[in-house]
């Protein structure tokens, strides 16, 4: 076979395939990669500098733009962090309405992922579905809160109440969502030239996957059974019945796969938490003035991209004293030094996109 | 068969052809945004005390309060600036507010052309909205 000199290419960080600035830089032989380096940092602003000098309040605005795609998931994070430190128990219904918007939350960013993914691949119409089935869910936020995207949801202590016209929606969302998911396996999921695309590319391992500590729903489609929500409740998740999906080959497909089932079981938690949910009110007695006691806590939740963590050290003022959070997009993309290698240009674009990064939580 | 999950999803496309449509077509066509809408600030100057208690709360000190001394010796509000280039829109400031006399707006064309005008003067925003108001009555 005719060999030809290895080539340097540069992607990003201002490209579309790449979910943000994200910056590879590929080594090919002909159309094979024979290396990969990623290049994060483009994004970076200092979130844990800059909680150093914010009040402990003040901080939940910042987490919201840790990920832009699901912003209540660091919200909440946050927030259950802060409460656990100060001994804070919040109402039983602050603690359902977090699930719900959790949840829905997570649909959401889902949907995105898989048009994304989609997208990526040159199927362009199933990513402006997925864009109009989340608009309803932003809606939900809108007439809730206010924000869509950076939606500074909950508060230290609890969640504002959604207006009587949330229900209704909501209700009706839930249960469309089956039908939804439907609709993306027909026009996705069973597409041959997605599955060409997509089956059998850019393999994980199990092994590779714990490895490198990979979270979220890239490593359940390795297969291995890991999700805080089951495996280390927080809040009240342990009172639900749901799946953890789990994938058996670790490509790409199964990682398309694994958030569509997601999608389900959350449909499938906010319904139960829609027939549980008690009346009363939703804030919990928090002094105006959030002061911790001196200490330190660790708190993690289960993201939409991999496990949100944070790490408090209190130093009894109105600030932290340190903090320390940790996102799936950093260290998820880890696995592309150790899985691209071999695979097509073209593969390479599709294993990022069932990453599904997100910068700004990469960067911070 | 090869080509049946393709012709699906030619199928799900076509029946969406024929759906409802859900573009919107702005602007001449503006959407209605629900009441809690965070995307514009405003300033019922004559409820405010001057407190101060808004701009200790936001996170990124957008907000500049300067008071003085009426005839009684009370503080009143002399000048109230938003630089909103630096805003998030959070809305811990209007929940802050005890007075209620910062609250958002669902107004959402707030695009400048320069820098400077990211600048808002609440209390001048106030008046020529007090003003408009006054107009109103007068036509109407
Ligand atoms: S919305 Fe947030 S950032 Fe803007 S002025 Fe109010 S507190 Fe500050
Ligand atoms: S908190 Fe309310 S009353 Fe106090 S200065 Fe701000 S706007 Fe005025």
């Amino acid at each position: 076979m005719l060999r030809t000199d290895e080539i340097q290419i540069n992607i990003g960080p201002q490209h579309p395939s790449t979910h943000g600035v994200f910056r590879m830089l590929a080594n090919l032989d002909g159309e094979v990669v024979t290396k990969v380096e990623s290049k994060v940092g483009y994004l970076h602003r200092g979130m844990e500098k800059l909680a150093e000098s914010r009040t402990y309040p003040q901080f939940i605005p910042y987490t919201d733009r840790l990920d832009y795609l699901a912003a209540i998931a660091a919200n909440i994070g946050y927030v259950q962090t802060v409460e656990k430190l100060m001994g804070v128990e919040i109402p039983e219904r602050a603690e359902y309405l977090r699930v719900i918007f959790f949840e829905l939350q997570r649909i959401a960013s889902h949907l995105i992922a898989a048009g994304t993914n989609s997208s990526d691949l040159g199927g362009m119409t199933p990513f402006l579905y997925a864009m109009a089935d989340r608009e309803r869910i932003l809606d939900m936020f809108e007439m809730t809160i206010g924000g869509r995207l950076t939606v500074n949801l909950p508060r230290i202590g609890g969640i504002i109440e959604p207006p009587e016209e949330f229900w209704p929606a909501l209700k009706k969302f839930v249960d469309d969502l089956p039908g939804m998911i439907d609709e993306f396996n027909g026009i996705i999921t069973g597409n041959e030239i997605f599955q060409a695309r997509t089956k059998g590319v850019g393999v994980l391992s199990k092994e590779l996957a714990e490895g490198l500590s990979i979270t979220g729903p890239v490593l359940r489609a390795s297969g291995v059974k890991w999700d805080v929500r089951k495996n280390a409740p927080y809040g009240i998740y342990d009172r639900f019945d749901f799946e953890v999906p789990t994938g058996e080959n670790g490509d790409c497909f199964d990682r398309f796969v694994v958030r569509l089932r997601e999608m389900e079981e959350s449909g499938k938690i906010i319904r139960q938490a829609m027939r549980d949910i008690p009346e009363g009110p939703t804030f919990a007695k928090v002094a105006k003035v959030v002061k911790p006691p001196v200490g330190e806590i660790f708190h993690r939740v289960e993201g939409v991209r991999g496990e949100i963590a944070y790490y408090v050290v209190s130093d009894g003022s109105t600030k932290p004293y340190r903090l320390r959070l940790r996102g799936g997009s950093f260290i998820n993309i880890q696995m592309l030094h150790h899985v691209v290698p071999g695979w097509k240009f073209a593969d390479l674009i599709a294993i990022l996109a069932s990453l599904d990064i997100v910068l700004p939580e990469c960067d911070r | 068969m090869f080509g049946k999950g393709l012709i699906k999803g030619l199928g799900i496309t076509g029946k969406h052809l024929f759906n409802r449509k859900v573009t919107e077509f702005y602007p001449e066509q503006k959407p209605v945004l629900p009441p809690r809408t965070r995307s514009s600030m405003y300033l019922d100057v004559p409820k405010c005390t001057a407190c101060g208690i808004c701009a200790n709360t936001c996170p990124n000190n957008v907000i500049t309060i300067t008071s003085g001394k009426d005839e009684n010796n009370k503080r009143v509000l002399t000048g109230y600036t938003m630089d909103t280039g630096r805003c998030l829109f959070c809305g811990l400031c209007t929940e802050a507010c005890p007075s209620k006399a910062l609250h958002t707006t669902t107004e959402f064309e707030n695009a400048v052309y320069v820098k400077d005008e990211l600048l808002w003067d609440m209390m001048k925003k106030y008046k020529a909205d007090a003003s408009k108001q006054e107009e109103g009555k007068d036509n109407g």
